[in-house]
């Protein structure tokens, strides 16, 4: 009884205060403008709780943008490596889920998912702050099925 | 005398103790919280709890929950020590701070200088617990924060034992009891002297236009990049009670702290100033742009410094 109890706890705690760390893999920019804006004013995410953290130790989403580069491979793979567990991966704009045009370069690995698994994919090229939401709370959505097992 | 004993330790633990203290810290984050979402023409948080009330509580059980990482070049006992002191040192100042009635939980003459020790050693286990987390970025926040203390220290105390001097007291019970009954508020008597107690607190608590040991755009998350879980948690709280502890030394020390005003009982007056005092922290952390630590220093000791000293004289030939 009490262990479930506490669980239930945790598990709405965890929904209600989803910390992000931002990480830009080699992008246009465009995508990091777009997130920027779904954190400040206009669309306000900090309503559900959600931070903008600057250190790995402190988050537990990682939103990536832009095509892994050759060069950002390793740092990716550090910083996702430095979060604490339980963390989770949210691909945004089509370079981070799958490489877009960039897929084929000689110097790009390709998607997000090349290196570790990622829970929610936001294409567009750039995504709309509104579609970065939605992944969020796709993502809050997929936390709550997934603890329910 | 047993009954007694039950009371204190009821006081204690529940009110105005720990339990009260903690609910206290959490609330004020909130109000901190969704003040600057709203001097920033934004919501703040809004969906847990009604109006967004239970965010800090759903950050803090979070964080417990989290994986708890040390890492391998960090010095085990002060990684875990610095989170632990960072809540219990501000939770200490409190006790002696009075809430609910003329007399503090626990005071003493002479307690304004265990105050001021407090406040120097929260600073010092900032720098040791940034210094000895074995991350660069950490470091560089360590020495940051310890650099800043040269620059307010001095003024923080001259502002702190400012109003001791026309109450003839060490002890802050006394001191406000004295300002309550004789109604002179310190902010009347010496209003320079709040002036920088307001700039030396912002410093000391790593608000906006100080918050260089913090600097998230400049070094990452600064002294406390690498805690997790836990620990984290740990100095999150500890930061909220820090921010607790600074209101109430403004009402306690220049607004006269806890009276009797009419029918209304003293707490709520209380409440009411602490309240006053954080949103006025909160309007000056939302309204300024982070300083580099060269400028804090000068600025201190070029302007904040002398005005204290002013300040001080000026009271010497009044009273
Ligand atoms: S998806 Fe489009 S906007 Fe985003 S980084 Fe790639 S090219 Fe730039």
């Amino acid at each position: 009884m009490i262990p479930t109890a506490r669980l239930g706890l945790l598990r709405w705690a965890r929904r209600r205060s989803p910390w992000i760390i931002h990480f830009n893999t080699g992008g246009c920019n465009g995508c990091d403008i777009e997130l920027l804006a779904a954190l400040t004013p206009k669309y306000d995410v900090e309503r559900f709780g959600i931070l903008l953290k600057g250190s790995p130790r402190h988050a537990d989403i990682l939103a990536v943008t832009g095509p892994v580069t050759n060069q950002t491979r390793d740092r990716l793979l550090r910083i996702y490596e430095q979060m604490p567990e339980p963390k989770y991966v949210i691909a945004i704009g089509t370079c981070a889920v799958s490489g877009a045009p960039f897929w084929d370069c000689y110097n790009v690995v390709g998607g997000v998912d090349k290196l570790f698994p990622v829970d929610v994919y936001v294409p567009g090229c750039p995504p709309r702050p509104e579609a970065i939401i939605q992944g969020f709370v796709k993502l809050l959505e997929k936390m709550e099925a997934e603890e329910d097992e | 005398m047993v009954s007694e004993a039950l009371s204190f330790i009821l006081q204690l633990l529940i009110f105005p103790g720990f339990l009260f203290i903690i609910c206290l810290a959490f609330f004020s984050e909130w109000v901190l919280r969704k003040f600057v979402a709203r001097i920033q023409n934004r919501m703040g948080p809004t969906y847990t709890g009604s109006g967004g009330i239970l965010q800090p509580f759903a950050d803090f059980i979070k964080l417990l929950g989290k994986e708890d990482i040390v890492p391998a070049f960090a010095e085990r006992t002060y990684f875990t020590l610095t989170p632990l002191l960072c809540l219990t040192l501000p939770l200490t100042a409190l006790f002696i701070l009075p809430m609910t009635g003329h007399r503090a939980l626990i005071s003493f003459e002479g307690d304004l200088i265990f105050l001021a020790f407090i406040f120097t050693t929260l600073t010092i286990m900032v720098f040791l617990g940034g210094f000895l987390s074995g991350s660069v970025f950490s470091m560089v926040g360590g020495v940051r924060a310890a650099t800043q203390l040269l620059g307010y220290e001095i003024p923080f105390l001259l502002a702190l034992f400012g109003p001791a001097i026309p109450a003839s007291s060490l002890s802050i019970s006394k001191i406000s009891t004295w300002q309550a009954q004789n109604n002179a508020w310190g902010l009347w008597t010496q209003p320079i002297g709040f002036g920088v107690l307001v700039i030396c607190l912002l410093a000391e608590l790593e608000l906006l236009p100080f918050d260089i040991p913090e600097a998230e755009t400049e070094i990452v998350a600064g002294w406390n990049v690498e805690f997790t879980g836990r620990r984290l948690a740990l100095v999150r709280l500890g930061r909220d009670v820090e921010l607790v502890l600074a209101s109430t030394i403004l009402a306690d020390l220049y607004l006269g702290g806890p009276q009797q005003v009419w029918i209304i009982p003293p707490i709520i007056i209380f409440l009411a100033k602490m309240f006053a005092c954080l949103l006025l922290i909160g309007y000056l952390k939302t309204l300024f742009a982070r300083f580099r630590i060269d400028q804090v220093l000068s600025g201190m000791w070029k302007y904040v410094i002398p005005a204290a000293m002013i300040q001080f004289i000026i009271l010497k030939l009044i009273w």
